[in-house]
């Protein structure tokens, strides 16, 4: 029980009140001193008395009576959840992750009188643990303590009185060394002691990619340097370590693209390597080295890197097999655009004409087609035939390099004429197996029809945003073409554009007059008339003032070129691809959700395994969603999604890594967590010395609170009344006024 | 450029014409052609005014057409037409020939119209003169193209220019005449869409009915109608490839032969 005073009084009042009261003693000794007459002792008595009852009337004192309870201290376990986390815990046979989690009931445990508040953190602020389990959480790609640090000191609820931190010590942020001031300003926000548990064990022998550099955008054709980091750490002896950059494409084996041998000094080295990507897009490339005897991480040797390769032009291989007006269109539109580095080469003359004059009286040079078709070849974007025969001008012989070119990323445009597809000797050669018709089964002596028409739309067509500018032009009606080629059908996968609106192809299906294919890594487009120079010339294209032509190629090459607008559907891998843990894609649809299903199916690159395959709704009122395809093996990877049977696919190849940067130093950082406790006051401990941690004390919380007054106000007055009346009376019998 | 041996149906086909040549009439053709044939070259006529294309020189298209089939792997159309100047079917193809000796009548408002669409789309428009003598045609012509293009103004051009080169390599230019051995062009977005001839190109080509040649070359005789045959190629080249013989790829060999003196 406390006693307290009278709660409506300022605090100006009781100072005032106490003052007066200790003047009026002063005043009453002062008195009594100068008294020699009798009974002093009465004065000095009744004078006290009554000075004290009226002070006590002001004051009017209670009595208190309140209940209190004792409150754990609030602790926060914050859990490091980045990659690093998987290594192996040295001596322990099982992962630093699973360590964590074996520790979390022995943490709980030993803080059972504290409230607990369960948090991990990876890239950015930390999160709440919830019901996860430390295992069943995603890896995260990077552990950024300065930023789980600062969410935790700008929580809303109360501030911890101690946060025990659980980790490997191997962060991404703080960068650098010591107590970087980043960390210390992170550290001090908090005000509280952290506890430091360590995980991982001892380094060991490692030899590693410590790091992948190369300044800028990486543009296709031009050479960049990329700057390769090896350590060897855990007394690991290294001298020299091979490395290797290869890129990965669908084609099959990865294609060695540098190489060489870094020299290694006091556990590290670097070494520049030239690399070049000749196909715009997303590319993979593999950044591997050879450990020397005794390396025991043997994930960070191998780095898979997804690097999107600009195109400063586009460079494109033109050849025509005669000129004419749709060739002279299509030239004109290439050179025109800046963005277009073209190479052409057109058949001006045969052997059969009769040029009469000597060859130094021409201006005509032998078409180079073997040097075209080996050594050039890869230096191109895409290569367009045009109304060109294959058999002639020695082209059959390359048509396999051809198809080598698109499984590796290259892009083909074939345009019709009367030396084109079946009739230009390109049915059942391989580079029909890249082209998205089927030839196959069409006579040479019916492999043109010559009946005028105007291509119709498809379904697909409609709705496809490579052909939204030429629509936007010309609207939904094309031009008349004279005839067209003759095909089979469409390829699996194909996806057909425009289509002939009288000659079918077998059940009801409509013969294709543009379609557009994946193949492999590379991609490919069949328009089967040599009219489509109507769109730039002629009284349909007055209408669009000539402009639909170059609406029309600049979209198919953008297609071909991966160009995101002609998209119709986005695809990006969300957070990060990690072997072993479920990866997520996320699809983007760019006209928004409609809830259509759309097929996703996730191929390996390079092994030819099989495929996954995910149905995919984007939902109305939504534009993205993600989608689990499961654990994928370390590995580059090539999702392909379909809305529909012969909708145009969206593609992304991308790599799943063991660990990535995040086992780029396989080696714990116990000073650091040491240096963390040390300057918060904290302790640092192992995993076996959670029973070391203090326990922050608790908090006392008053429950109930009840004032009770000792007296009535009233009695108080009167009391004091009564004594000043009889201090008045011994004054008077003393003989003071 | 080159090739290997072409087995090729266009000799037959062209004996088969050569007969059909002299009967062939100029007239007026749908726009509908055969697979193959609608980007085919077609020296097509141009019609202003009351004029009308008869005379000497009525074959001489056709005959343009023959030589560059017969010279060049170039299809051509070996029955050209004739078109009119405010005709929609101007539009149908980038190349027309304005030839005549007077003084054309002023250009009607269609017509205008007509020929600033037809170069707005890119068309070339070959100017030929067939009195260089007297040169009223084109002098004419150049008035009326004024109203046309407003901003175009002719300029010359000599062997340096891809049209000297497109397919043969030419020292100059000729025709029946040889009045000037260069070309005055306007030029529109980097290509030759009016080209100048003062020399009678088509004077050249002319042949009767008889497969006679219609007019005397002067003064070089049969080898200054060979270069007028090679002019005419080129500047079929030049309407179907543009400025091809300009590409980089081109310029090594193309130096080395000018070096030797050929022409």
């Amino acid at each position: 029980m406390n006693i307290t005073l009278s709660d409506d009084l300022p605090v100006m009042v009781v100072v005032g009140a106490c003052l007066l009261a200790g003047l009026s003693f002063a005043f009453l000794i002062l008195e009594v001193r100068r008294m020699s007459e009798r009974r002093p002792w009465l004065v000095w008595l009744s004078g006290m008395l009554a000075t004290v009852a009226l002070l006590l009337a002001v004051l009017r004192p209670a009595r208190v009576a309140q209940t209190s309870a004792g409150l754990g201290a609030r602790v926060t376990f914050l859990f490091d959840v980045s990659r690093s986390m998987d290594l192996e815990s040295t001596g322990e046979g099982r992962t630093r992750r699973e360590r964590a989690a074996a520790l979390f009931p022995q943490l709980r445990a030993h803080f059972g009188g504290a409230r607990q508040t369960n948090l991990y953190f990876g890239r950015g602020p930390a999160r709440a643990l919830g019901d996860s389990s430390i295992q069943g959480l995603r890896p995260a790609a990077e552990s950024d303590l300065i930023a789980a640090l600062r969410s935790v000191a700008g929580a809303t609820e109360a501030v911890p009185q101690a946060v025990v931190l659980v980790s490997d010590g191997r962060f991404d942020r703080p960068v650098g060394e010591g107590l970087t001031t980043e960390l210390d300003s992170a550290l001090g926000a908090l005000h509280a002691p952290i506890h430091t548990v360590m995980l991982g064990g001892e380094a060991v022998a490692d030899a590693a990619i410590a790091d992948v550099r190369f300044a800028g955008a990486v543009v296709a054709h031009q050479p960049v340097v990329i700057t390769v980091e090896v350590a060897c750490t855990g007394g690991l002896p290294c001298g020299e370590i091979p490395v290797f950059l290869r890129e990965i494409h669908a084609a099959g084996k990865p294609v060695e693209r540098a190489s060489g041998t870094v020299a290694l000094k006091e556990g590290r080295g670097t070494i520049d390597l030239e690399l070049v990507l000749d196909r715009a897009g997303q590319r993979i490339v593999e950044v591997a080295i050879e450990p020397p005897e005794g390396d025991l991480v043997a994930g960070n040797n191998r780095r898979l890197l997804p690097i999107s390769v600009a195109r400063d032009q586009v460079r494109l291989l033109h050849v025509a097999g005669r000129p004419t007006y749709d060739v002279r269109a299509l030239r004109r539109w290439l050179k025109a655009d800046a963005s277009v580095d073209v190479v052409a080469f057109f058949i001006l003359r045969t052997h059969s004409d009769d040029v009469a004059a000597s060859n130094d009286e021409l201006s005509l040079i032998p078409f180079p087609v073997d040097e075209l078709f080996t050594s050039h070849l890869p230096s191109f974007d895409a290569v367009i035939l045009q109304d060109f025969d294959a058999r002639p001008y020695g082209l059959s012989k390359h048509l396999r390099s051809l198809r080598r070119y698109v499984e590796q990323g290259g892009g083909v445009i074939m345009i019709g004429g009367p030396n084109a597809f079946v009739s230009g000797s390109y049915a059942a050669t391989p580079l029909a197996e890249v082209l998205p018709v089927d030839m196959r089964g069409v006579r040479r002596d019916k492999a043109v029809d010559f009946a005028s028409f105007a291509p119709r739309l498809t379904a697909a067509g409609r709705s496809a945003p490579v052909l939204e500018p030429l629509r936007a032009l010309i609207g939904d009606d094309f031009p008349d073409m004279p005839g067209c080629n003759v095909v089979a059908g469409v390829r699996p996968g194909a996806t057909v554009l425009l289509e002939h609106p009288n000659r079918q192809i077998g059940a009801g299906k409509a013969m294709p007059i543009l379609a557009l294919g994946e193949y492999k890594s590379g991609r490919s487009i069949a328009l089967t008339v040599d009219g489509s120079h109507r769109l730039l010339f002629s009284r349909f294209a007055a209408g669009a003032a000539g402009r639909a032509h170059g609406a029309f190629f600049d979209a198919l090459l953008g297609w071909l070129m991966r160009d995101p607008r002609f998209e119709p559907l986005l695809l990006a891998v969300a957070g990060e691809c990690f072997a072993g843990v479920p990866a997520q894609l996320r699809v983007r649809s760019v006209f928004g959700g409609d809830g259509v299903p759309m097929q996703l199916e996730v191929t390996p690159l390079t092994s030819g395994g099989e495929p996954t395959r995910r149905e995919v709704v984007v939902p109305k009122g939504k534009d993205a969603v993600t989608v689990e395809v499961g654990a994928l093996a370390e590995g580059a990877y090539s999702a392909v999604l379909r809305r529909a049977q012969h909708a145009i696919p969206a593609r992304l190849d991308f790599a799943c890594e063991m660990g990535g940067r995040e086992w780029a130093d396989s080696r714990p950082d116990a000073a650091r967590l040491r240096q963390i406790a040390a300057h918060t006051s904290g302790v640092a401990v192992g995993p076996d010395g959670v029973d070391r941690l203090p326990l922050p004390r608790a908090v006392d919380v008053i429950a109930q609170r009840h004032v009770h007054p000792l007296l009535p106000a009233w009695s108080w007055s009167l009391f004091a009344a009564m004594l000043l009346g009889a201090h008045w009376w011994s004054r008077r019998h003393g003989g003071l006024s | 450029m080159d090739s290997l041996g072409l087995p090729h149906v266009r000799r037959a086909f062209l004996r088969r014409f050569a007969c059909a040549f002299a009967a062939s009439a100029m007239l007026p053709l749908s726009e509908a052609h055969a697979f193959g044939d609608a980007g085919a070259f077609n020296p097509r006529i141009l019609l202003t005014g009351t004029s009308n294309w008869k005379g000497r020189r009525k074959l001489a298209p056709a005959r343009w057409a023959l030589e560059l089939v017969r010279r060049t792997s170039a299809p051509a159309r070996v029955s050209p037409t004739l078109v009119a100047a405010d005709s929609p079917k101007l539009l149908a193809e980038p190349f027309v020939i304005w030839s005549g000796s007077a003084p054309p009548a002023p250009l009607t408002g269609p017509e205008l119209r007509g020929l600033q669409r037809f170069i707005a789309l890119g068309g070339t428009l070959l100017i030929d003169e067939h009195e260089p003598e007297r040169g009223l045609f084109v002098a004419a012509v150049e008035r009326e193209l004024r109203r046309v293009l407003p901003d175009g103004s002719p300029i010359t051009v000599g062997s340096e220019h891809v049209l000297f080169r497109s397919f043969y390599l030419l020292g100059g230019a000729t025709g029946r005449f040889q009045k000037a051995d260069k070309l005055k062009v306007i030029v529109r977005g980097g290509q030759a869409q009016v080209i100048f001839s003062p020399n009678d190109l088509l004077g050249a080509l002319a042949r009767s009915a008889g497969r006679l040649h219609a007019f005397e070359v002067m003064p070089g005789g049969e080898p200054q109608r060979e270069r007028a045959v090679r002019l005419a190629v080129n500047i079929a080249m030049y309407v179907l490839c543009s400025d091809y013989k300009n590409d980089q790829v081109h310029a090594p060999f193309l130096m080395r032969r000018r070096r030797t003196g050929t022409k």
